[in-house]
């Protein structure tokens, strides 16, 4: 696992298009120090690594597949109005340079 | 004094709806008129326009619609369409969804009349009801205001508590329904994983999220999953199973249900009040011929309920909230480049308690930690739903105090690290890992607080469940509690 | 030093459904910006993924055509990043699990077959769509959810036209396969090249340049072998390779630097939790195969050894769905397979080139160029005459024999006694065109034949002449 600290969860942080105030990234790394340490007590029992992962609480396959027939869209309005900065009908934002 | 219908069960409010001695209009200004009155701090929006104009297009009783005309409310992460929802987090502030949620399409087309949005933790990540963008929800049945009333469905059982209405929507990731209830003195519950649709709830972790609701009764709870409960294709995880009439299941004897209490969880409280209670429902029940054990499960598994709790659902809730970058919807703060414009929207709109959460559950994500963090509590919780469901093959339920203590008080502190709090604190997200039906009733009161236990059943026998429950509830006395105003 | 190039292609198949990948909003080009969305589309709170069941069959016709191993079980995952273009914040990818794995194909290169492996293949979805203007980006979300494949060749393509030949087999694929329009121009096929050199002999590969974008097939091959040349030179100046995403620029025919890649992106991967696992049935997956059309090499294998055409006809024919589709129908209404394939090759190609359109603008019906073709095929009319019937037809809007009556042409004579009766004449009236022919001069026979047919008024079977002709000098 990687090595944590303030510095390295700012740029987790800034990673997720965020920031925090300074104070918060002490508490963040009390927080870590706590979790990773209960997380290294898990991983401390050989018997771990013998289960398979669980993603879903129970067995729940399934061959539901949606029919592809196409509904009818949100209109324009209601598509964007949510949308706070907008130009003829898009969503506009600064230039995104590739 | 004007009656209070509202603090009158479906099944009652229904009887009078029909014999029209109140009419859904009555209810829904009653209703709005409690809401505005409470002082909980619980409603992120008042639907006073659109309950009162829907209420009045309800003139015919619908006799064998037990929901007709009822009021109810809305946790407010729920997308309601036309009315706003922002999940009390500024990030969505001003956000008009453009659909309805399917549990909101299903109560609406069962005539019920939903009176306000409540407020919750923000996004629904949190257990104390604290962390919304409008500050505190108030426990109503603490009138001095300086106890929480639980969280994440915080505005949704303060007000179902305070007899507002008769029944809330809420969400339940870890306890966020079952936790509350229980410091509410209300019925709480969650039905299985994938019983009820999710489409349109806001998700926090979906491989633990369910639909869940506050009532005062058992019995209110078996209508309102009847109505609710089945596929959707819109939700494709959701079960094709058919629904059971759970109403008719309430009522029959209880004899020979076999139940099983966690040593190790009853030996970490240490309130002895609730102890005492706690035992004297066991004695109750047993009256009733159910077989009552107290079986073992390992310690090393209790002490990792709440980490591998918190490592899956900030991991999930890390994805899952990544479309709040204020481009679509949500404030827009302008900006120089495109990173600036999100940075700005998400800066700005989440509050530090979920920020702290998002970089921990992307921290977990990283492929060079995923092994220790992710994939390890995801073996983890196939460790604790195996011991559970082995409990299970043996047992009809597993029975539990929902909570180590009445309400805390916002300024008790917690030792993140004591066994009280890992395991008697946080017990209740087993019934997320496992996805099991889970209920929470009021089962006594401290200090003029209430407190409940737990029922959890096996999958898809949400009927037993509260067939069990019902049982508990007659011996309790507590049917109907809610919070009488000044 | 000799290098030795290593070229891996990642491209991504827009797949024609009628709904999304994921949501019920329609698939549909060209319609007024953001108005083909679904509520997913734009990331709506509480919004679920379904997917698509079609999505999924096409997605199993290209496993198969690609001799793809195909998991029954369909996982999904979701890649992790932000990007204006992303409205979820993630992608829903298949990671772990795609649906088809270790496949190939074949090309031919100089007559030769070469077997090009296939890693695997996944559904995914697309982004919405960003136009750039000078200080501003417009988005549309009409694209954002359109069902995709993405196909990742392993690294053993050679050079510039062994990754054109394979991007366009792939695109005969899906175009035959009826799973995607296949146009590079239009952005419904993507292709990106990764490209090392590594000294021959070598086993580790060298540092690798992605080209990105590539809009053209044509392209492909200039850009690779620019590429090729590009790294050869500053590898032996003693330089070293960046690793860096280029761009081609068909005007100056040469790679342009776009970006240098930093550190690797975590896209901390997961699987999606929204959708559980589909599993397939057998029953399923075989009906999705046999649910896909006549692909392109096997419609030229039945061209060559059930019509009798050549290869270079048959790869004509082939090399564009539409056109092997009109043939498929011609061929209902004609045996005279070679006749129709020269038609459809020569005529009809040329008349549709000159006029900007495709074979399905083409006015002739398949089974009214039949007609042409059955009068052709009887010398009922002959080439010269048939293309003015041709030019008729089109511009008129008739059929052949309608226009074969408004141009006043008389259907040839192939009455043996009658034409021999002309052949005696001139062959009376003209003894020195005998003789001429008797002393091997080459040009008598033709002049004989010329007579033949002016006495005719043109109306006698050339070629019924023309053997009947011979066979009276012969006597003579």
């Amino acid at each position: 696992m990687k090595a944590y600290n303030k510095e390295i969860l700012q740029d987790a942080a800034h990673r997720l298009l965020f920031d925090m105030s300074n104070d918060e990234y002490d508490t963040l790394v009390n927080e870590f120090d706590i979790i990773i340490k209960q997380m290294n007590v898990i991983g401390s029992n050989s018997s771990i690594d013998n289960y398979e992962p669980m993603i879903f609480p129970f067995e729940c396959n399934t061959t539901f597949l949606r029919e592809d027939i196409a509904a009818e869209p949100l209109t324009r309005e209601e598509a964007l109005r949510n949308a706070n900065h907008k130009a003829g009908g898009q969503i506009k934002l600064p230039k995104v340079v590739q | 004094m004007i009656k209070n219908y509202c603090e009158l069960s479906i099944e009652q409010l229904h009887d009078l709806l029909v014999k029209k001695e109140v009419t859904p209009l009555m209810l829904a200004q009653q209703a709005i008129a409690l809401a505005k009155l409470d002082k909980s701090n619980a409603i992120e929006y008042l639907m006073e326009k659109e309950a009162l104009e829907f209420a009045k297009t309800l003139s015919e009783p619908e006799v064998d619609n037990m929901l007709w005309g009822i009021p109810f409310i809305i946790k407010d992460n729920f997308s309601t369409k036309n009315v706003p929802t922002c999940a009390s987090s500024n990030v969505l502030s001003g956000y008009v969804p453009v659909y309805d949620a399917t549990v909101i399409r299903k109560l609406k087309e069962k005539k019920a009349v939903a009176i306000c949005k409540t407020t919750l933790d923000e996004l629904a990540m949190g257990g104390t009801g604290i962390t919304g963008h409008l500050g505190v929800t108030f426990n109503p049945h603490d009138k001095t205001h300086s106890r929480l009333v639980g969280g994440s469905s915080c505005g949704s059982a303060a007000l179902t508590a305070a007899g507002v209405v008769p029944f809330a929507l809420g969400s339940d990731t870890g306890d966020s329904v079952r936790k509350p209830a229980s410091y509410a003195g209300l019925v709480g519950f969650k039905p299985t994983w994938s019983r009820i649709s999710r489409f349109g709830l806001f998700p926090f972790a979906p491989s633990l999220d369910t639909v869940g609701f506050f009532t005062r009764n058992v019995a209110d709870l078996s209508y309102l999953l009847e109505a609710t409960a089945g596929r959707d294709d819109n939700d494709s995880t959701s079960s094709s199973r058919l629904v059971d009439n759970y109403h008719d299941q309430i009522n029959k004897p209880v004899k020979g249900f076999k139940v099983a209490v966690i040593n190790q969880i009853l030996q970490v409280i240490k309130d002895q009040d609730i102890k005492n209670s706690f035992t004297k429902t066991i004695e109750d029940l047993r009256q009733k011929g159910v077989v009552v054990d107290y079986v073992d499960m390992d310690m090393s598994i209790l002490s990792s309920l709440y980490p591998t709790y918190f490592v899956i659902s900030c991991a999930e809730a890390t994805s899952n909230n990544a479309n709040l970058d204020g481009i679509k919807f949500g404030p827009y703060y302008d900006a120089k480049s495109y990173e600036e414009v999100m940075m700005n929207a998400r800066t700005k709109g989440f509050s530090k308690f979920i920020k702290r959460r998002f970089v921990f559950g992307s921290f977990a994500l990283m492929s060079e930690n995923q092994n220790d963090l992710f994939i390890r509590a995801q073996k983890n919780r196939r460790r604790i739903v195996e011991a559970v469901n082995k409990i299970l093959e043996n047992y009809d339920f597993i029975y539990l105090p929902a909570a180590p203590s009445i309400a805390p008080k916002f300024t008790d502190k917690s030792d993140a690290l004591s066994d009280e709090y890992l395991i008697a604190d946080n017990h209740l997200c087993i019934g997320n890992f496992t996805g099991l039906p889970s209920l929470t009733l009021p089962i006594g009161k401290k200090d003029g607080m209430p407190f409940g236990a737990n029922i959890t059943g096996r999958a898809f026998e949400e009927g037993k469940v509260m067939q069990i429950c019902s049982a508990i509830e007659e011996t309790t006395g507590l049917k109907g509690l809610y919070a009488k105003g000044e | 030093m000799e290098f030795e190039p290593v070229i891996g292609l990642e491209i991504h198949v827009e797949l024609k459904t009628n709904s999304k990948m994921f949501s019920n909003a329609p698939v549909c080009y060209g319609k007024e910006p953001n108005t083909q969305i679904a509520p997913l589309d734009m990331a709506f709170p509480g919004t679920m993924p379904t997917v698509n069941k079609n999505a999924v069959i096409f997605a199993i016709r290209v496993c198969n055509a690609l001799h793809m191993n195909i998991d029954k079980e369909i996982h999904f995952d979701r890649k992790n990043y932000f990007y204006s273009d992303l409205p979820k914040g993630y992608q829903i990818t298949q990671n772990l699990r795609p649906i088809g794995s270790n496949g190939y194909l074949e090309i031919e290169i100089d007559g030769k077959t070469k077997k090009i492996g296939i890693e695997r293949l996944h559904m995914e979805e697309d982004t919405c769509k960003q136009i750039h203007f000078n200080d501003f980006t417009l988005l549309n979300y009409n694209r954002a959810g359109t069902p995709l494949i993405e196909i990742v060749s392993r690294p053993e393509l050679r050079n510039g036209e062994e990754a054109m030949k394979y991007v366009e087999m792939i695109r005969s694929i899906v175009v035959y396969s009826d799973v995607s329009d296949g146009k590079m121009e239009e952005g419904s096929l993507r292709c990106d090249v990764n490209i090392s050199l590594k000294p021959v002999g070598q086993k580790e590969f060298g540092t690798k340049v992605e080209i990105k974008n590539i809009n053209s097939i044509s392209y492909i091959q200039k850009a690779v072998d620019f590429e090729i040349e590009r790294q050869t030179k500053l590898l032996l100046a003693g330089e070293k390779i960046v690793q860096e995403t280029r761009r081609y620029d068909s005007n100056k025919n040469e790679t342009i630097l776009m970006r240098v890649k930093t550190d690797a992106v975590d896209y901390k991967y997961f699987p999606e939790d929204n959708i559980t696992p589909i599993v397939l049935s057998d029953e399923f997956v075989e009906a999705a195969i046999n649910s896909c059309p006549e692909l392109a090499e096997s419609k030229k294998y039945r061209y060559i050894n059930q019509f009798g055409l050549n290869n270079y006809d048959a790869s004509l024919l082939i090399s564009d769905k539409d056109v092997s589709t009109y043939f498929d129908e011609l061929t209902k209404f004609t045996k005279h397979y070679k006749l129709a394939a020269n038609w459809l090759n020569v005529d009809v190609a040329s008349y549709c080139n000159k006029n900007f359109i495709t074979i399905n603008a083409f006015p002739v019906c398949p089974k009214s160029l039949s007609e042409l073709i059955e009068l052709v095929a009887k010398n009922d009319i002959n080439s010269n005459q048939a293309r003015e019937v041709f030019a008729s037809m089109i511009k008129d809007n008739i059929s052949a024999i309608e226009a074969k009556e408004k141009l006043g042409i008389s259907s040839q004579i192939s009455d043996s006694d009658f034409v021999m009766n002309i052949i005696n004449e001139v062959l009376k009236e003209n003894p020195q065109a005998i003789v001429d022919f008797k002393e091997g001069k080459g040009r008598a026979l033709g002049f004989l034949i010329g007579q033949v047919m002016k006495k005719s008024q043109g109306k006698v079977n050339p070629k019924l002449t023309n053997d009947l002709l011979l066979e009276e000098l012969k006597k003579r």
